[in-house]
Parts: C-alpha cells; structure tokens; sequence
C-alpha cells in the first residue's frame, strides 16, 4: 500500500463519458502501461434512524459504508470529517441487524468501475462514476507503491500527474495535509474517494434545483 | 616600563598605518574591478582600448601610492617586542602582580601540554594497530593475510553501535541467525529498509526493500534471499551492491562500513530530491535512484553520466 491520490476527470467537451476514459486508456497504454484486471469501489449512504435522534434536536449524521477492490476482504464505515472503521465484509450483515439506528437511503449507492494499470511503480485506475443506471463522472486513482508518506512523495505524484492528466492536474488531496508524516493508509483513500463522491453527488444535484 | 611600550608601539603611527592598509585593499580591489568589467563601450575599437589602459594605469599607480605609504608607516610604527615568546600573550607576563594571578605561567603550561597532545593521538592510534596485529598473527599465515576476519564478535558489535548513535534517522538491528557472522537490518527514516549480511566486518550483500515489505520469511527469519516488489528498490538494491565495490579498504573495514552507511543514509530523500541533472522527478517512471560517492547528490540511472 503506497501512497495515493484520487480525482476527478472532468469529461472532454463534446466527449461522452465513455469515450473520455478511452481517451485515457489510450493515453496510458502509450506510456507503457500495462492492463491488469479491473476494480471497483462501491459506497452505500446511511442515516441515522430518527428514533435516536433524541429531543436535542441533532441534525442526523449520515454514515458511508464502502467497499474496494482492492481490499476484498475488508469493509470501510466512514463518517464525514470523523473516524473511519475498518471491518470484515461481514460488517455489510451487521449493518442489516441496526436497521433501528441506522437506515440505508434509497437510491444512494455510488459506485466507480473501470480498469487497473500498472506503470513501474505506479498504479493507475481510470473508473466511471455511476449511480443508478446512469455515468455520472470519472475517477483517476494514482497509487505510488514504494513511498508511504504522503508529503515525502507528492512532488513525485504531481510530476506523474501532469504528465498523465496535463492540465486537470488536481491540488494535494487534504488528508495528505492533515497528517505530516504519517504512514498512509488505506482509510486515507477511502476518505479521498468518499470526498469525491460527495463532490459529484453536489454536481448532479446543481442542474436539477435549475430546472425546477 | 610605560617606555618600554612606547618606545615599542607608536600608537598614532599604527592607527594611520591600519588606515592605510585599508586604502591599499580597497585600491587593490579596484585594479581586479576594472579587469572584471573590462573595456567600455567606446565608438572605435582604439579608443576602447585607451580608455581602459588608462584606466588601469591609474588604478596601477594608485595601488602604488598607497604601498609605499604603507611602507613609510611600517618604519614608524616598530617592531613590536621580540623577546615574548608567546607573541601578545607574553605581556600577560608584565603584570607586576604575579605572585598573585600566575596566569603566564599557567598558560606556558597549557601550551606545551596543548603542543605534545597530537603526538599522543598518533602514539594510541599506533598502539592500538599494533595489538591487533599481534593477535592476529599469532593465528598463522592465513590469519596474517586477512586479518579482518578474525575481528572478536565485541568489536564488531561496537562499530555497528556507534554507526548508530552516529545517524539518528537511521535504526540499525543487528542479529546472529547464523553463527558468527552478523546480519544488520537498517531502517531508514520511513523510506527502506535495508538487510545487509556482513561477514567480520565486510559487507557481503545488500537487499534495499520498501518500508512497507515484509523483511522476514515465514519462520520469522531476515529474508536474504528475495527482492522487493518495487522497481525502485531494486534498482537501488543494484547500486547499493555497487556501492560495494566501490568502497573497499581491506586495512580499515570499520571505515568501509561507515563510508557505505553515510552514503546509504542519503536515500532518506529517495523520494522528495529530483535528479541534479534534468531537474525532474521521474524518468521512465523511477525517481533518482543514483547517488553519487563522493557528493552523494541524486541523479537518474541514466543521468548521472
């Protein structure tokens, strides 16, 4: 597990979604990356049950509880700027039996599924955001293996970035601020990824409000 | 007494002779300014020319000026006491009070104890050479030819310890799985790890893996054997081997070692130094993974030509 950095690729004018991620492939393939299987992140949006809520008036907490492909065996709860839990997949049943707290919202779930690359030491995994039936957006996932802190190698990251994205190079993802020199995770992608679905959740949600 | 210094020291005369040797550094200063700018630009190349001989000459005659100046001053201003041995400090000597403050005394004491003291450190160093000669010939031919690998288990374990104290961003383990010889594992900063299996004090190989591999075999054992999964580090692990080969003095292998450790130790920035030649970061997707010997600054593999 090295250290990683997850954005968003906004799809090229007049380019459909699909053909945005070929464009990418493409691009990768160019540089002699090679293909290796596929990935999948998943997240499922939970709210707190308003029986416990209480009298004070809390506003509910909503609680992501996410999968990754590259983790199979495990499961991530996160909540929004707080701690994040590492289970056994096996937390997906718990979660059935604390209906009465938590409540799965409908329609929630957001996933990204696309190709895994492997380029020397990076990693690269090009994803199509979908929720429902519909491609929402598209996901770049760059891992550096051998590098553990985030701030030691992020320069490193930054140059592949620019080579690769050209001039929709993201800025430092914020959990690499937060901890100085710590050894990254994989919780701190998970919250990468989570923060991104947020971001394109807001996204759908801003044309929408226009049309009404 | 009082005449004896003013005699000795004319103190107008070496204030103005300070003042000119100041004039004559800032003169001299000037001939160097003039050759640094060299010729103006004048309309013809002659005039050019004249312009900066001229120039240079009255540089040359003012530098002249002020040394003889200087030279008239030096005659004024008289030597200074010859007769103390310790230059200013022999005026400590003059102070009529000695039975009092024995200062001079104390400090002529000092100074030939401060004289004598690097001959002792090459008298120990000698002694020391001596000893483990000694022994090792009383092991025979063999033993004579290298003695390096009769080196007491003790002495190894201390240079190792003291190259510890020596980088505090470097953690060295040393183990003895097998017998004698010993098998250190150095962590360096959170960057690598790296398993060195010496035998005495030489360096028999090196493997450079990530921080985040696994070091040990399944029965919790260094695993010598198996490289690490990252280009990276095995290409640092090639350089490190060539490293190697490149520090060798079988007299001092102790030196060898710490030589090896000061030039592995500047991998702590494997990751955030870009190459000293083409000023980026990754080239065919590796970082500088090259580090000098002597300068120990980073280059690409393929750079550092």
């Amino acid at each position: 597990m090295g250290v990683t950095c997850v954005s968003q690729m906004p799809v090229a004018e007049g380019k459909s979604v699909q053909q945005t991620v070929e464009l990418l492939t493409r691009k990768l393939e160019m540089l002699g990356a090679e293909k290796q299987g596929t990935f999948c992140v998943d997240c499922e949006t939970y709210h707190t049950a308003a029986s416990t809520l209480g009298s004070q008036g809390q506003p509910g907490k909503l609680m992501y509880v996410m999968h990754n492909s590259e983790y199979p065996l495990s499961c991530f709860a996160l909540f929004e700027n707080g701690p994040c839990l590492i289970a056994d997949t096996n937390f997906d049943v718990l979660m059935v039996k604390l209906k009465g707290f938590f409540q799965s919202a409908k329609a929630s779930k957001i996933e990204t599924r696309g190709t895994r690359y492997q380029y020397c030491d990076f990693l690269v995994k090009v994803g199509t955001v979908t929720m429902g039936p519909s491609a929402r957006g598209i996901s770049v996932e760059v891992e550096y293996g051998p590098c553990v802190v985030a701030s030691d190698c992020w320069s490193l990251l930054l140059e592949f970035l620019q080579n690769f994205l050209g001039t929709h190079t993201p800025g430092a993802p914020t959990v690499f601020g937060n901890r100085h020199d710590a050894v990254y995770g994989p919780a701190d992608t998970m919250v990468q990824y989570m923060e991104l679905f947020n971001k394109i959740r807001k996204q759908q949600q801003v044309p929408v409000a226009g049309i009404r | 007494m009082a005449d004896v210094l003013n005699v000795g020291v004319n103190l107008e005369a070496f204030a103005q002779a300070i003042s000119a040797i100041q004039a004559l550094r800032s003169s001299v200063s000037r001939v160097f300014d003039c050759l640094k700018d060299g010729m103006r630009n004048k309309e013809t190349l002659e005039g050019r020319e004249k312009a900066f001989i001229a120039h240079f000459q009255d540089n040359l005659h003012s530098v002249n000026r002020d040394l003889n100046e200087l030279e008239r001053l030096s005659n004024l201003v008289g030597k200074p006491s010859e007769n103390h041995p310790l230059h200013n400090s022999g005026l400590l000597s003059l102070d009529p009070v000695q039975d009092k403050t024995p200062l001079y005394s104390q400090l002529l004491q000092a100074y030939k104890w401060s004289n004598k003291s690097p001959f002792h450190g090459v008298a120990g160093g000698l002694l020391n050479q001596e000893s483990l000669l000694a022994r090792a010939s009383a092991q025979g031919l063999r033993a004579r030819q290298r003695p390096n690998s009769l080196l007491p288990p003790e002495y190894v374990d201390d240079v190792i310890s003291r190259i510890d104290r020596m980088f505090p961003e470097m953690s060295i383990h040393l183990s003895r799985p097998n017998g004698t010889s010993a098998m250190l594992l150095v962590t360096l900063g959170k960057v690598l790890k790296v398993i060195v299996v010496m035998r005495s004090l030489f360096i028999d190989r090196t493997i450079v893996k990530g921080y985040n591999e696994n070091v040990y075999t399944e029965d919790g054992k260094l695993d010598i054997w198996s490289k690490s999964n990252y280009q990276v580090f095995q290409k640092v692990t090639d350089h490190a081997t060539t490293a190697l080969l490149h520090y060798q003095l079988p007299q001092m292998p102790d030196v060898v070692v710490r030589s090896f450790m000061t030039w592995l130790r500047s991998y702590i920035k494997l990751f955030q130094a870009p190459c000293q030649r083409c000023g980026k970061f990754l080239q065919d997707g590796l970082p500088p993974t090259w580090r000098d010997f002597r300068t120990l600054e980073a280059f690409h593999d393929t750079c550092r030509q």
